[in-house]
């Protein structure tokens, strides 16, 4: 009787919680996937069901083909860059923990994270500038030629890539710092005795030992990547016509369908597929790094 | 009289009074109307006209609310199909508006108003029939983006220029005497400002303008409400060549110099193609800049920009007030001259502003052959546009192109097709 009374409370406890849930998260997901399979023109009064049309279309829509590519490229680069860096990045500064200037460290690295993304995107077009830009000044000085950066069909996806990254960076720095914390001291001990060397130490534990954080950081800077947007639309924008060439970019692309074309069934099948996309890559990031970071621990 | 009946004339008077009361109060209760504008510089010109019909509804208030073109069309897109608008003047070309209108979502004219649009010679057929949707007027035409060449007559006069390019060719070949150059060649003032990078649909619309002058339209009508791509023939492959030409041949400007209306203020550009707000934006920006105005050599594209309302009740009624009182002379003489946009009202007299402001005449008084084009009032229309605009950007940086008709044949034929095939996906192709 008892035991019956405590699931229903927790049954009580969990409902609300369970019902917001559903309420926010999977009934929008629910929602994406009808209108993805209507002619859902915003303001059209006939909304016909036409089941899978507008993915085939997607399959044939250069646009949307050249959006997903650049994503894709984006959100992979912003994941080479930001792992390797952030990790060797914390693990300087867990090893300078008692430098007095530690605390500087952590905070350089963080505050490009906190930065309010516009104002920092306006501040890294100005450094990508082709006439006015410090870049070029450097580059010049060295007797290189100046870039067209943000005009250039590759030299303007580097550029998003480098400003994600530079936003990504301080929070999977921050997140390995707290992993370096936890590792257990007695296992470098045992490293040290056996005649190990300070990177042989990082190599050969701290990387394994912190794959967990790895996991995690990986998917939250893939899935961040993936819906890209506001970086690649400040870099391109101005007030009148020298903005920068436009990336397009997936959300952005979805953002034009819906109210720029007013085609918000063909946007939804493009989140649909991004959805799915990042479902994918999910999974496989798990199965790659969870279960061998679960035996090494 | 007996008591009875004093008394029964005492309740017909309380209620007599009350319902006074009642209809007093029921007219002081304000009454809120807002002006949605996608120009961010018609903001003084809308509370203007609103302070003026406030003064004579002390129980209206309006706000303006004018923000920029793409997010104004977002807002208006979400909020008049949720229905959380409220009551709201819509300011719209009528290019965009035809799909709301499609969808009855925008009050139609009251007779009085309608009379004002199609009768009395108050506006041409051009902008009265583009206020109006199946012969019924829906809105009160306003302004119009109408382009022309803007000029540094400092810079003509230094390369020998004494009067402005009146053929395409022309404009190649003074873009190529007004270029000021490093010592390697490349441009660092360019002679003609062209639209070639960014992203909305002002790349193609910059495009047809130019394409207009070679006799074409990227989008034709072909009868029937059918509608059919004018990209790839022989004036799409000239307008798009002399763009080619200009920034790969010649180089004459480059994709990465400072453009548009922002580099012509700060002398970076010689000349360059663009609508009458300019004027009063160098007025603000740049007083001293010398410069003048010519029109185009065929004509130009009149986009015209019509009031819309979307209101109810007294609401309605003040919306519909409004829109007129923003088409009364003095408004529109005060617009022109200090906003810049032109007026579509005919029977005015704006001698006065064109005096003061010469460079208006090329808007104004243009040649009696010049000829307009406006954008096809057909529900795809932004997505022909974004989708040119898209293709033209990757191209324009491409200089393979240059020299090579074959290549700009293919890209122009690619455009053709992505067009085609969103007016069949609509049901608007010609057969």
């Amino acid at each position: 009787m008892l035991r019956h009374r405590k699931l229903l409370f927790a049954l009580a406890a969990l409902i609300p919680v369970l019902a917001i849930y559903v309420w926010v998260r999977i009934m929008p997901i629910g929602e994406i996937l009808r209108l993805s399979l209507h002619k859902w023109d915003i303001i059209s009064k006939n909304k016909p069901f036409i089941g899978l049309q507008n993915f085939r279309e997607l399959l044939e829509d250069d646009l949307f083909q050249a959006a997903l590519l650049n994503t894709a490229i984006i959100a992979f680069g912003v994941l080479l860059i930001t792992i390797p860096l952030s990790l060797g990045l914390a693990a300087l500064i867990y090893h300078r923990t008692r430098s007095r200037f530690a605390g500087f460290y952590e905070t350089a690295i963080f505050i490009p994270h906190v930065v309010s993304l516009v104002p920092a995107a306006m501040a890294w077009k100005w450094i990508f500038d082709a006439k006015l830009g410090p870049l070029n000044a450097v580059l010049m000085k060295f007797g290189l030629e100046p870039q067209a950066w943000l005009f250039d069909p590759v030299l303007s996806i580097i550029c998003i890539i480098v400003l994600c990254s530079w936003q990504a960076l301080g929070y999977a720095v921050l997140i390995y710092i707290v992993g370096f914390k936890n590792l257990p001291h007695s296992l470098y001990e045992a490293a040290r005795l056996d005649g190990a060397s300070a990177f042989q130490a990082f190599r050969f534990l701290s990387i394994p030992l912190l794959k967990p954080i790895t996991l995690y950081v990986s998917v939250v800077t893939l899935v961040s990547g993936f819906n890209v947007y506001a970086q690649a639309f400040v870099l391109a924008s101005d007030s009148q016509g020298a903005p920068g060439r436009q990336v397009r970019v997936l959300v952005m692309d979805m953002l034009e369908n819906s109210f720029r074309n007013y085609r918000i069934g063909y946007a939804a099948s493009e989140a649909v597929v991004l959805l799915v996309i990042v479902l994918i890559l999910t999974l496989i990031q798990f199965s790659l790094l969870r279960e061998k970071g679960g035996k090494s621990q | 009289m007996s008591k009875r009946s004093i008394s029964r004339l005492g309740t017909t008077r309380i209620l007599a009074a009350s319902s006074a009361l009642l209809l007093t109060a029921g007219s002081t209760h304000a009454e809120d109307l807002k002006v949605w504008s996608g120009f961010p510089e018609m903001a003084p010109f809308y509370e203007r006209v609103a302070a003026e019909l406030m003064q004579q509804h002390p129980d209206l208030n309006i706000t303006v609310e004018a923000i920029p073109l793409r997010e104004h069309e977002k807002r208006i897109a979400l909020g008049v199909s949720s229905g959380s608008a409220g009551n709201v003047i819509i300011e719209l070309a009528n290019s965009t508006a035809t799909r709301y209108l499609e969808n009855e979502l925008f009050n139609p004219a009251p007779a009085p108003v309608a009379e004002f649009v199609t009768g009395d010679g108050n506006f041409s057929d051009f902008f009265s029939q583009g206020a109006s949707y199946q012969d019924t007027v829906f809105g009160v035409p306003l302004f119009r983006g109408q382009g022309a060449l803007f000029y540094n007559t400092d810079m003509f006069e230094s390369a020998g220029l004494d009067a402005p390019p009146a053929t395409m060719a022309d404009y190649t070949d003074y873009a190529t005497k007004l270029t000021q150059r490093d010592a390697n060649g490349n441009p660092e003032v360019s002679g003609w400002s062209l639209r070639l990078s960014g992203g909305g649909q002002g790349i193609a619309e910059k495009f047809w303008i130019n394409m207009f002058q070679f006799g074409g339209n990227l989008v034709e009508p072909a009868g029937d409400g059918k509608w059919q791509s004018g990209v790839n023939t022989e004036a799409g492959l000239q307008a798009f060549n002399q763009y080619v030409e200009n920034v790969h041949a010649q180089k004459n400007v480059s994709v990465e110099m400072p453009a548009d209306a922002e580099a012509f203020e700060r002398q970076q550009t010689a000349m360059f193609i663009r609508e009458s707000w300019v004027i009063g934006d160098i007025a603000k920006k740049s007083p001293d800049l010398n410069y003048a105005t010519a029109p185009l050599p065929r004509g130009s594209i009149a986009l015209a920009v019509n009031l819309y309302v979307k209101a109810e009740g007294d609401a309605e009624s003040a919306a519909w007030e409004f829109t007129q009182m923003a088409n009364e002379p003095e408004q529109l003489n005060w617009m022109l001259e200090n906003i810049g946009w032109l007026p579509n009202r005919a029977n005015v007299d704006y001698s006065a502003v064109i005096e003061k402001a010469p460079a208006f005449a090329a808007f104004m008084n243009y040649p009696a052959d010049y000829e307009f084009f406006t954008l096809p009032a057909i529900s795809p229309v932004e997505e022909v546009l974004s989708r040119v605009a898209a293709a033209l950007t990757d191209a324009f940086a491409d200089e393979s192109l240059a020299g090579n008709s074959e290549a700009q044949k293919a890209i122009l034929a690619d455009v053709d097709d992505d067009i085609n095939k969103i007016l069949k996906r609509e049901g608007l192709l010609a057969d």
